[in-house]
């Protein structure tokens, strides 16, 4: 665990700004096994410290290298000194931020770290299971990837607090020959909050998930173009969870708010269907701990829930300390860094469409000439709203019954356009937390959401 | 604080103490200053000092590779053991390799930071922009300096140093009007010296003036096989995605490239010649060795028209038999043609200039669809209005072979040299 070097030096914050000082070690572990062979094998190990300062309406912030009384000093008279600088060239003459409530938060969990054999040997039996059971396929990729994330972080107000927030992945990639020769893919995730050996104890664990994959895989290789058009469809929970991240997630942070994004002009006005609630917890989320949860942030602010969309009316953006000074809310813990050398941005932590009342089968049902889309490999989204999802996975929905599976498709839409037409909304929640949201910096987030029956624009061919 | 040189050598003679066959280490120092605007605005002065080691221990033909950012004996020791250890819990194979041709080479690029005028031209950038474009909202701008020194020493002799400073520019921004705004555009350079204004970088003033025509957009009508021209900027992301496809590490080691019997024959139009030129005049800061020790050179990867080489490692050239990349940077670019981009649109009868694609990442088989971003409509020859809810559809190597034209313009960012690109084929489909 990180020593306290940071807390000591809260006698030297300049008086009339705000000082946030920060230790950091991350590290990640990475094993890739493609066909068997060990091509990835790799350990990092990141520290430093950082401070930042915010005077007259204006950051300095500034990193070292090193976790060291030195260091400490270093960038506290770095981060100040660049404060002042921007100050005297372009100061906005604005006052302190208003205080926040302080307190003090203990760590309470583990770092990541077991050693690499730990995961090779892991891998080699998931590989081994794959390559013996399924001999026919053109490849397979199992990869294990994890990440720990340590911060002790001392603020002018606000928590002291040392957060500690491992994360643990294994990732199954198959590819086999489609009817028309061209390879298909498709990849599974493992895996969520906490250290690998707690999440990773058998790999035999897995192997019914992983049947499943080859069997979606084959019905796959058989697989047809999805007819282009706006569709009736349903979307499956780690699609309404990217829905809820990339296409008003986004839009709804302040910084994205404040640059012009369409969520600028709507607050209090109906932005979807009636049945359609969002909200990104901070730590805990429908009676259990979220994904990722996040208790503090880092600026000190005790993380809460930020409510963003209610019974279709836009209610919140996601702000930071000095956004929510401008837009006159109150910080809920969404400022976050990645490394112990970036800022604190305005980060999602669990962003989660609320669950409905309907059953997946139901839905399914109810549906005559439509598709269900279960899996998405990536997924982008504007400041307009307009998003895309890359599609893996998905079936025909024939007079309520699944039909053929799809060949990779793309959805789009409009989100403020397409959650008006959402009329059902499942009763469970898929979460997913394996990925990184990408913004300056990337970082770890979790996003989640019930099947939601909608019409959405999908590509074809 | 020890100097990379000093520190590349010290690792790698503890690697080889360890028991290495084979062993390399690479360090760096470096120092970024950074200036951000956020919504138009100054907002942030950034300092970071940085530094880092990475090490490779390869033993009885097993790899294991550790990085850290702590130059500490006591920290290089445990990495060292970490990376013994790591490479003993993996299993042999012989792929795994160093480069082997003794070297001792030292490299110099670019000038010291000029902190006051770095400011001076942020400033006369925003206000700029606030005079001449004033429908744009900057999102974020980020304009920085690097300062880096770095090292690298493997066990046959080879050993490089190098000493890179440079400045970036990154412009992410929007046009607004009344509650209406366009989509995101982005545009960034590299470069070497602050003489010129970053209004006249390549690629902003028309990142600028197209993002205050993409306010009003309509989806393109219907569905159609039309002719896309990629601009220099998207090009870059359409090559990224050939790339990892058909040429990179991962498919042809799995076998599943469509290209992976294809060396030496032709796999797009005998216009197309791209290659990854880190020494090209126009490339800022461009790769002088690789990760694996060797001497950073240019290379084709496809020349006119023929599969030249594909973009391997060496381990994956071992294991495959085919030669390893030349350099493993992607410093695209692409031989542009002897047609302007005006007369290139003047012959398209119905499609779309496309600024940026938001899609799925393409498949296996090269097939992709996604929305055309910062994308306007062509008719009869003409850039008319711009789009949106518009997705294109293809195939990335098909697309290769149903060129209509690449433009005599080409766009210099630092980072690659590329013209505009007209395709045939491309499924258009609006509302």
């Amino acid at each position: 665990m990180l020593k306290d070097i940071v807390s000591t030096h809260k006698s030297a914050f300049a008086p009339g700004a705000s000082t946030e000082l920060r230790a950091q070690r991350n590290l990640v572990r990475r094993v890739v096994m493609q066909n068997g062979n060990l091509v990835g094998n790799a350990r990092s190990d990141t520290k430093g410290v950082s401070a930042r300062v915010y005077k007259n309406g204006l950051y300095g912030f500034a990193s070292a290298a090193e976790l060291s009384e030195a260091a400490v000093k270093k960038a506290l008279e770095k981060a100040t000194y660049n404060a002042a600088f921007l100050d005297s060239h372009a100061g906005r003459g604005k006052g302190a931020l208003p205080f926040i409530q302080s307190g003090v938060r203990p760590a309470d969990e583990d770092m990541n770290d077991v050693p690499q054999k730990t995961y090779i040997d892991f891998l080699r039996a998931v590989d081994n299971y794959i390559q013996k059971k399924y001999p026919k396929l053109l490849s397979r990729s199992v990869v294990s990837a994890c990440d720990s994330m340590e911060k002790l972080i001392c603020t002018s107000d606000g928590y002291a607090s040392h957060i500690i927030a491992p994360r643990g992945y294994v990732y199954t990639m198959l590819t086999a020959e489609g009817k028309d020769k061209a390879p298909v893919e498709l990849y599974e995730v493992f895996g969520g909050r906490g250290t690998f050996d707690r999440s990773f104890s058998k790999p035999e664990l897995l192997f019914d998930t992983i049947d499943r994959l080859h069997e979606r895989l084959m019905h796959k290789a058989e697989g047809v173009h999805a007819e282009a058009g706006n569709k009736l469809c349903i979307l499956g929970g780690i699609l309404s969870g990217m829905l809820a991240h990339e296409a008003v997630g986004h839009t709804v942070e302040a910084d994205l708010v404040l640059a012009g994004s369409v969520a600028q002009h709507l607050l209090n006005k109906p932005v979807a269907s009636p049945l359609v609630s969002m909200v990104d917890f901070a730590h805990t989320a429908l009676g259990e701990t979220a994904p990722l949860p996040v208790y503090v942030d880092d600026e000190g602010v005790a993380a809460e829930d930020a409510l963003l969309i209610q019974e279709g009316i836009l209610r919140g953006y996601m702000v930071n300390r000095e956004m929510g000074e401008r837009l006159k809310m109150a910080p809920q813990g969404n400022a976050r860094a990645y490394m112990f050398s970036d800022e604190p941005l305005i980060r999602m932590r669990n962003t989660t469409v609320m669950p409905g009342t309907s059953t997946l089968d139901d839905m399914i049902s109810s549906v005559d000439d439509g598709y269900y889309l279960l899996n998405s490999g990536n997924g982008q989204a504007d400041a307009t709203g307009e998003f895309m999802f890359g599609i893996t996975m998905g079936y025909e929905i024939k007079n309520g019954k699944l039909g053929r599976a799809l060949k990779d498709t793309t959805v789009s839409g409009v989100a403020f356009d397409m959650l008006k037409t959402v009329d059902m909304v499942g009763d469970t929640v898929t979460w997913s937390s394996s990925g990184y949201c990408g913004k300056k910096q990337r970082m770890p987030v979790g996003m989640g959401g019930p099947a939601l029956r909608c019409r959405i624009t999908i590509g074809g061919r | 604080m020890r100097n990379p040189k000093d520190l590349a050598k010290l690792a790698l003679r503890m690697l080889m103490e360890a028991g290495a066959d084979e062993a390399s280490a690479a360090a760096t120092r470096s120092e970024l200053n950074e200036f951000n605007a956020d919504a138009g605005e100054f907002s942030l002065m950034r300092t970071t000092f940085d530094k880092s080691v990475s090490l490779v221990f390869i033993k009885d033909h097993k790899r294991g590779a550790v990085s850290l950012n702590d130059n500490s004996p006591e920290a290089l020791k445990a990495a060292v053991e970490e990376c013994v250890t790591s490479a003993q819990s993996g299993e042999p194979d012989e792929a795994w390799g160093l480069a082997d041709v003794p070297q001792d080479k030292v490299f110099e690029s670019g000038a010291e930071m000029n902190v006051d005028k770095l400011f001076s031209r942020t400033d006369e950038l925003i206000r700029t922009i606030g005079k001449e474009y004033p429908k744009i909202m900057i999102d974020q701008l980020i304009v920085s300096h690097v300062h880096v020194k770095s090292a690298y020493a493997n066990s046959h002799q080879v050993n490089y140093e190098g000493e890179d400073s440079f400045y970036g520019v990154s412009l992410a921004c929007l046009a607004r009007e009344g509650e209406k705004s366009s989509s995101f555009s982005g545009v960034g350079s590299m470069l070497y010296s602050l003489d010129r204004p970053f209004i006249e970088l390549d690629g902003i003033r028309i990142t600028l003036s197209d993002a205050q025509k993409q306010i009003d957009t309509m989806p393109a009508d219907g569905k159609y096989e039309g002719t896309v021209v990629f601009t220099p900027g998207c090009l870059q992301e359409v090559l990224g995605a050939l790339a990892g496809n058909y040429v990179g590490n991962s498919v042809i080691l799995e076998g599943t490239s469509q290209w992976l019997n294809k060396l030496g024959q032709h796999v797009a139009d005998a216009r197309i010649t791209l290659s990854s030129q880190p020494h090209h005049p126009d490339m800022v800061a461009g790769q002088r060795y690789t990760g694996e020790g060797f001497l950073a050179e240019d290379y084709d990867i496809i020349k006119d028209g023929v599969l030249e080489n594909f973009m391997l490692s060496l381990y994956v050239a071992n294991k495959t038999g085919h030669r390893h990349a030349p350099n493993d940077s992607f410093a695209a670019v692409m031989k542009n043609g002897d047609t302007p981009i005006t007369d290139i649109i003047k012959s398209i009868d119905k499609g779309l200039l496309v600024g940026r694609f938001s899609g799925g990442a393409p498949g296996a088989n090269g097939e992709f669809s996604g929305v055309a971003k910062n994308a306007f409509l062509i008719k009869n020859g003409q850039v008319t209005h711009a789009v949106s809810e518009t997705m294109i559809s293809g195939n990335l190597a098909g697309m290769l072979n149903n060129v209509r034209g690449i433009s005599s313009e080409v766009f210099k960012d630092g980072g690659s040299v590329l013209p505009y690109l007209a395709v045939d084929g491309i499924t258009i489909s609006g509302k």
